[in-house]
């Protein structure tokens, strides 16, 4: 169960980074723009996209460390 | 009779229709309090993302957000973070509470509280204190339905009279339909607000700039200050970003609906693929702050309230044909996130108030009540929305500074700390609610750049840690049974090698 909260809190804490992180450090000025963008609005454009990519891995990894899938009822699908 | 009453007439007439299509959809659903509220947990991934999509893309999203990149640039795309932070925190919690909740026949975030604390009259003052929450979250709709209406009826209704007539709606498709006919109004809701951001988020670059490329450079050109932090808004910096992120994060699913609708789900799979996918709802917000960012050049020194900017670049830009469309999807977006709300803060007044001091309260009592009291909470909403009206995103922000102050109780405690008791969630959450308060009627938010919600959350934590140290544990066989579906001993890899093992011998 540790590591299925430890990859999990790691994570939170990535998706955390990405969107107030790395837009504070890297993406916070008004030009040049970023294929043809304002920095800001791509790179929050961006983000949306590549966070399900993270949770689907969040995802694939719980199913196979998280002791919550043998409970009853746990994997109902449709 | 004129344009804008066509177009108000038959856009109402459209969403009396698709009302009542889904009160005879959630009639049969609807037969008792677990019916009417988690739909007896029986909705699959489909509905459940529909479902969520509704409680996030709100009057706010759709009108609020537009206005608040046009006021204060992009210190809007705090609202983008707070969502996906959110999901990846709800990966892990929500099938967490949905377990428990299974096991206790939980059916609102009160019930969680008072069985994890061992402690009715906790779940009694969370839900009353989360209920008066709500109805402020409520307003936000109502201020949102009075804006489509005035903007768009040219003042053909006044304020008073257009939030009359969606809440009287509402509140019959709630009273009437329950949670499930609130799906089936959603996901329709859903597609035609689709339509509707894409047609503007397309139209309004074509229409004044010429293309996407244009526009983004009018931007850097013209608005330069709009497209960094604090920039436009002046106080709203780094800082406010990273810590408005965090609490309005941890914030989220501390409303009361989400765990109503968390319960909903089919099974935790269904809620771990929501998080999964929910995130890319968040490109719809990207394209409203867009618009927003947009209007500020289009509108340049015309003076806009901008919780109506969304709705007078519709006016301007699009065909009548459209404009009917367009007004649907913006009514729903008012009037149908609204329902899951009132239904929650119904039903924790009815069943966690009422039935937690009166203890021999039949369930089909509670379940008369709760439907009874649909309609008084909306009109008391719709009281303080013509009482204290346009403000929409301060009436959000503040919001989530109160609804924060959950945080630990709910998860930090609930289902983390055993350690915690009933008297340190109580303290924390009062001194959260104090230190809340008080920064926010003195004007110190932000303070020192940071969130004056995650200052009241940093002491609610310090006090909840200290309280619970200091005050009687709860027994560990009571805690051990309470958290053992969330919780389980046995891992993955275990079941597998016993297994194996059991299968060694035949061999």
């Amino acid at each position: 169960m540790k590591r299925a909260v430890g990859y999990w809190l790691l994570t939170v804490i990535i998706v955390f980074v990405l969107y107030v992180g790395v837009s504070v450090l890297f993406f916070n000025h008004a030009g040049p723009a970023i294929l043809g963008m304002p920095p800001m609005l791509f790179w929050f454009t961006v983000v949306p996209v590549v966070t399900p990519l993270i949770l689907g891995g969040l995802y694939l990894i719980d199913r196979r460390v998280n002791p919550q899938w043998d409970e009853e009822g746990y994997d109902v699908r449709g | 009779m004129s344009e804008a009453s066509v177009v108000l007439l038959v856009a109402l007439v459209a969403v009396a229709i698709i009302t009542v299509g889904g009160i005879l959809i959630g009639q049969k659903e609807s037969q008792n309090l677990e019916g009417w509220l988690v739909n007896n947990r029986r909705m699959g991934p489909i509905f459940v993302w529909f479902l969520l999509g509704t409680e996030i893309y709100t009057a706010f999203t759709f009108q609020g957000l537009a206005g608040y990149a046009f006021a204060k640039g992009s210190s809007a795309f705090y609202n983008v973070a707070l969502n996906d932070v959110a999901y990846a925190i709800g990966f892990f919690i929500l099938p967490a509470l949905w377990l428990i909740g299974k096991k206790f026949g939980h059916v609102t975030q009160s019930d969680f509280l008072a069985g994890r604390y061992r402690s009715r009259n906790l779940g009694v003052f969370v839900a009353l204190a989360s209920a008066i929450i709500m109805i402020a979250y409520i307003d936000l709709n109502i201020e949102g339905l009075g804006a489509i209406i005035q903007v768009i009826g040219h003042n053909v209704f006044n304020q008073t009279i257009s939030d009359l007539i969606g809440f009287l709606v509402l509140a019959l498709a709630v009273i009437l339909g329950g949670i499930r006919g609130n799906a089936w109004q959603s996901m329709i809701k859903d597609i035609l607000m689709f339509v509707a951001v894409i047609a503007i988020f397309i139209v309004v670059p074509l229409h004044y700039f010429g293309s996407f490329g244009h526009m983004y450079q009018a931007m850097l050109t013209k608005i330069p200050k709009y497209m960094v932090i604090p920039g436009a808004s002046k106080n709203q910096g780094p800082l406010w970003l990273i810590t408005t992120v965090a609490v309005t994060g941890m914030g989220q699913w501390m409303w009361p609906q989400w765990f109503g609708i968390a319960y909903t789900a089919k099974s935790p799979r269904t809620l771990k693929l929501q998080a999964v996918f929910m995130p890319l709802y968040q490109l719809v917000k990207v394209m409203m702050v867009t618009v927003g960012l947009a209007a500020v050049i289009i509108f340049a020194v015309a003076k806009v309230k901008g919780n109506d900017v969304i709705m007078l670049l519709a006016l301007k830009t699009f065909p009548e044909w459209f404009l009917i469309i367009f007004t649907i999807a913006a009514v729903f977006a008012a009037i149908v996130p609204a329902g899951p709300i009132i239904m929650t803060s119904a039903s924790l007044i009815a069943k966690n108030v009422y039935g937690g001091i009166k203890k021999d309260a039949k369930e089909k009592t509670v379940y008369r009540l709760t439907k009874w009291l649909v309609f008084p909470l909306t009109l008391l909403a719709f009281g303080l929305a013509a009482a204290a009206p346009a403000l929409i995103v301060v009436v959000l922000l503040i919001a989530y500074d109160f609804i924060a102050q959950l945080f630990p109780a709910v998860v930090l405690g609930g289902l983390f700390w055993r350690r915690a008791t009933k008297q340190g969630a109580v303290a924390g959450i009062i001194v959260g609610w104090i230190v809340s308060g008080a920064l926010l009627l003195t004007k110190h938010d932000p303070l020192f750049g940071i969130n004056a919600g995650l200052i009241a959350l940093a002491c609610n934590v310090v006090v909840f840690f200290g309280v619970s140290l200091i005050t009687p544990a709860i027994s560990r066989d009571y805690l051990d049974n309470f958290f053992s579906s969330a919780f389980p001993k046995s891992g993955r890899s275990t079941k597998t090698a016993g297994t194996l093992n059991t299968e060694s011998p035949k061999a």
